[in-house]
């Protein structure tokens, strides 16, 4: 019952906007399950919409505010996922544990579920905001939200045993972006931009490694 | 030579395990002493410059950096350095720089010939870049195949796609190809370096048609012909078609002129009442001729009997007393308001009591001020007292001036509104009419009848001797309008240029309602000619009327304009109007 539930839920929730395969599962029905192989089909069709919008984001930004501006010089910017000891390398990503790193996805994911509604409601006092950044931001937000309730469903299903840690990292960027000096502002959107594009981009390929891996056996 | 300074010019990861830095040496260090140039590089968590791992693998000026030294999602810093100063300086972490290999193994194989043998199909195949990871998914790569002729310039493209295979279709089996690839990362915008040309070369597996020289063009002029020829099937279908919905919705109506209330074909063909009615009821036309004459006098008919069709003859009712106000001869009430209300635009008004309605629903304000005496111009039977003669009076001089020179330009102004026209005026024209010569005669139209027919009423000088005549009060008059018959004209004349043979002669012979005939009217104008030894006083000498010369048609009543006699035209028994052209004759 539960887990029906659950899966008429999981359905629901991964074939919104962005995620275009067809529903196998229609609502109501009593004896439908999405497979694993599905559930994360769709997780990477919204990984890598999630980064495709942000990286475009990113680069319109760069292009609008950041010329001049010199803000790549200062590339070393921390995000405020640092904090999370994600694999950095293939051979890390492949050493580490499945149900870690499928820990380690929630945690980034959960960490970003802040800072991205604050972006969305942010990014629109910047003076003369493009559209398309504005409902990026927006999009992004929405459909973080999914994979993230995604992700829990995947987890559900693949964890043997009782969930890991609740790996979390709060956010505290928030007055940057609404610090009075118009540059130190547009330096913080910079640097939450990037380090979203960076996260979208580690999400997307962790949950590529895992599907070969999981799905495929290493034979994508 | 210019200077140049060493310059990092790129830095590459093909597969986000390693990256390599490039860069250029500038032309300087020759000058001095060799610099010895290094690249150092340092994480974002690091505080240290460290020097290049690697020199050698990635050829001269570049530095590799292996699987160990390379942290993926890591900001990295390079900068190119002698001993003392920095050249350049690089920032990135190593996801932004993936530029992957080119494909490898790239192959094809034939899927299926046309019939003909002149087009064939294939499908090519390669592997992913053998450094790409792909397997393990640690990189997605995107694919961009392009392919061209042997002696063409342009390459053709097809969109990035994910598989490693796709198929080209109708490539000339007479033509070899060439066939290139190259794939960059999925959610990137650069691409890698393109992979080695592919060959295609259908002799080589022998079904190259070499002898099929020939190219099947696109016949086409046969698509012309067949499309010319279904477009004018369809176009015929559709104009002989019954179907008016469709016919309209293709070929739709060209707008014609078109007065309001006025039917063009009833014009031609229809009776002549009808088309009096239309035109007495169109109030445009009325306002148009008389816009400026503020002195011509409408009179508003009042038209309320509804037994106004009932009657016999418009003899009747002109001479009748009860009609006086009501519904009158045309009983078409005039006003100078637009009427967009007058009746149905395309109903011929074909009875009095249409035009009752019609006028009724008019507003006639302006005129009702106008015709505060009630003149029925209409109906001068009745009105014919010294009441209408004080405003025909004013109007005279007026009028006198607008016969010389509007006479012309109104033709139907006598007819059309005759209804509520200045028929005094034209009568007043007629009579006062010095400058014109004892050979031009105006009829004056009194009525015009709802059946089409013009009355034509006696003179002014008739009208102030109308009481004296009453002949032709008879209901002979076949006509129920106001247009003359020559017999009834005939009747009334007879009788009364006997009775009278003076100036006045016209108003007599003339009843209320009097009809003309030609030979009536050349009687009276006879008569009147005779007696136009009178010196005119304030009124034409020469006789009021001219002649009618009724023609056959329902066109128009024709106004003889000499009081000579008439040549015995034929009537119309309808008793057509005066149209223009004719009217125009009548006048010098």
């Amino acid at each position: 019952g539960l887990l029906l539930v659950v899966l008429l839920v999981s359905h629901m929730l991964l074939t919104k906007e962005g995620v275009t395969s067809l529903p196998i599962c229609p609502n109501g029905s009593g004896n439908c399950q999405l497979s694993l192989e599905e559930l994360f089909d769709r997780a990477v069709k919204l990984s890598h919409y999630i980064h495709f919008l942000s990286s475009e984001m990113f680069n319109e930004f760069d292009e609008r505010y950041a010329q001049g501006r010199g803000f790549i010089a200062k590339a070393v910017n921390s995000c405020h996922t640092a904090s999370l000891t994600t694999p950095e390398d293939k051979e890390q990503a492949q050493q580490i544990h499945h149900e870690d790193l499928l820990n380690l996805i929630l945690g980034v994911l959960r960490s970003w579920n802040d800072p991205l509604i604050h972006l969305a409601s942010e990014v629109q006092r910047i003076k003369e905001a493009p559209e398309t950044i504005l409902w990026k931001a927006v999009e992004i937000e929405e459909q973080n939200k999914r994979l993230l309730e995604g992700m829990e469903k995947i987890v559900g299903r693949v964890h043997s045993g009782e969930v890991g840690n609740d790996i979390y990292t709060p956010w505290d960027g928030l007055p940057s972006l609404q610090l009075d000096d118009e540059d130190s502002r547009l330096f913080a959107f910079y640097n939450l931009l990037h380090c979203l594009r960076r996260d979208s981009h580690k999400i997307d390929n962790y949950l590529k490694v895992l599907k070969c891996r999981l799905i495929h056996d290493n034979n994508c | 030579d210019l200077l140049q300074w060493p310059q990092i010019s790129k830095c590459r990861s093909p597969e986000m395990e390693t990256f390599s830095c490039y860069w250029t040496a500038g032309n300087f260090y020759n000058l001095t002493a060799p610099r010895i140039v290094q690249l150092l590089y340092k994480k974002s968590n690091e505080e240290d410059w460290k020097e290049c791992p690697d020199y050698i693998t990635s050829g001269q000026n570049s530095c590799y950096f292996n699987a160990s030294y390379t942290s993926v999602w890591t900001p990295y810093c390079v900068q190119l350095a002698s001993k003392n100063e920095v050249y350049d300086k690089k920032c990135f972490s190593v996801d932004e720089i993936v530029l992957p290999d080119p494909p490898v193994h790239l192959n094809w194989t034939l899927l299926n010939t046309s019939q003909t043998g002149i087009h064939g199909d294939i499908q090519v195949r390669w592997d992913p870049p053998p450094t790409a990871d792909v397997r393990k998914g640690w990189i997605t790569l995107e694919y961009e195949l392009q392919y061209k002729e042997v002696n063409e310039t342009k390459w053709k493209e097809l969109k990035p796609r994910l598989s490693t295979m796709v198929p080209l279709y109708s490539l000339k089996t007479a033509r070899d190809y060439e066939i290139r690839i190259r794939s960059r990362q999925r959610t990137s915008e650069k691409f890698g370096e393109f992979s080695e040309i592919l060959y295609v070369s259908f002799s080589q597996i022998g079904i190259g048609c070499d002898h099929c020289t020939e190219e099947v063009e696109f016949p086409w002029f046969l698509v012309v012909v067949f499309g010319v020829c279904g477009l004018a099937v369809t176009v015929i279908s559709i104009m002989l078609s019954k179907q008016p919905r469709l016919k309209m919705l293709i070929f739709p109506p060209v707008p014609v002129p078109k007065i309001k209330g006025i039917d063009p074909d009833l014009l031609k063909k229809g009776k002549l009442d009808e088309v009096n009615s239309i035109l007495a009821c169109h109030d445009n036309y009325k306002t148009q001729l008389y816009n400026d004459d503020l002195w011509v006098e409408f009179i508003e008919l009042d038209i309320e009997d509804p037994d106004e069709k009932n009657r016999a003859s418009d003899t009747d009712r002109l001479l009748s007393e009860d009609h006086l106000k009501s519904h009158g001869c045309l009983g078409v009430k005039d006003d100078d308001s637009g009427r967009a209300s007058c009746c149905e635009p395309d109903i011929p008004e074909t009875d009095f009591s249409a035009s009752d309605t019609c006028d009724a629903t008019s507003d006639s304000d302006q005129f009702k001020k106008a015709t505060e005496k009630e003149e029925d111009l209409l109906c001068l039977d009745r009105q014919d007292n010294d009441e209408s003669l004080p405003s025909l009076a004013n109007t005279d001089p007026q009028r006198r001036h607008r016969n010389t020179q509007s006479e012309n330009s109104h033709p139907w102004a006598p007819f059309a509104d005759s209804i509520e026209s200045p028929r005094p005026s034209v009568h007043a024209q007629i009579s006062n009419q010095n400058s014109l010569t004892s050979t031009d005669f105006y009829a004056q139209v009194s009525d015009i009848t709802p059946a089409g027919r013009v009355v034509l009423s006696p003179g002014q000088k008739s009208r102030l001797g109308r009481a004296q005549h009453e002949g032709c009060t008879e209901q002979n008059f076949t006509v129920d309008n106001t247009y003359f018959c020559e017999a009834d004209v005939k009747k009334c004349i007879a009788v009364t240029s006997h009775e009278e043979n003076e100036p006045h002669v016209q108003e007599q012979s003339y009843k209320e309602d009097g009809y003309f005939t030609t030979e009536s009217l050349t009687t009276t104008v006879a008569n009147f000619g005779a007696s136009t030894a009178e010196p005119p006083s304030s009124e034409m000498p020469v006789a009021d009327y001219t002649s009618i010369h009724i023609v056959h048609s329902p066109q128009g009543l024709v106004l003889n304009a000499t009081a000579l006699p008439v040549p015995d035209k034929e009537f119309n028994v309808s008793c057509g109007y005066v149209s223009t052209d004719q009217l125009n004759k009548i006048m010098p």
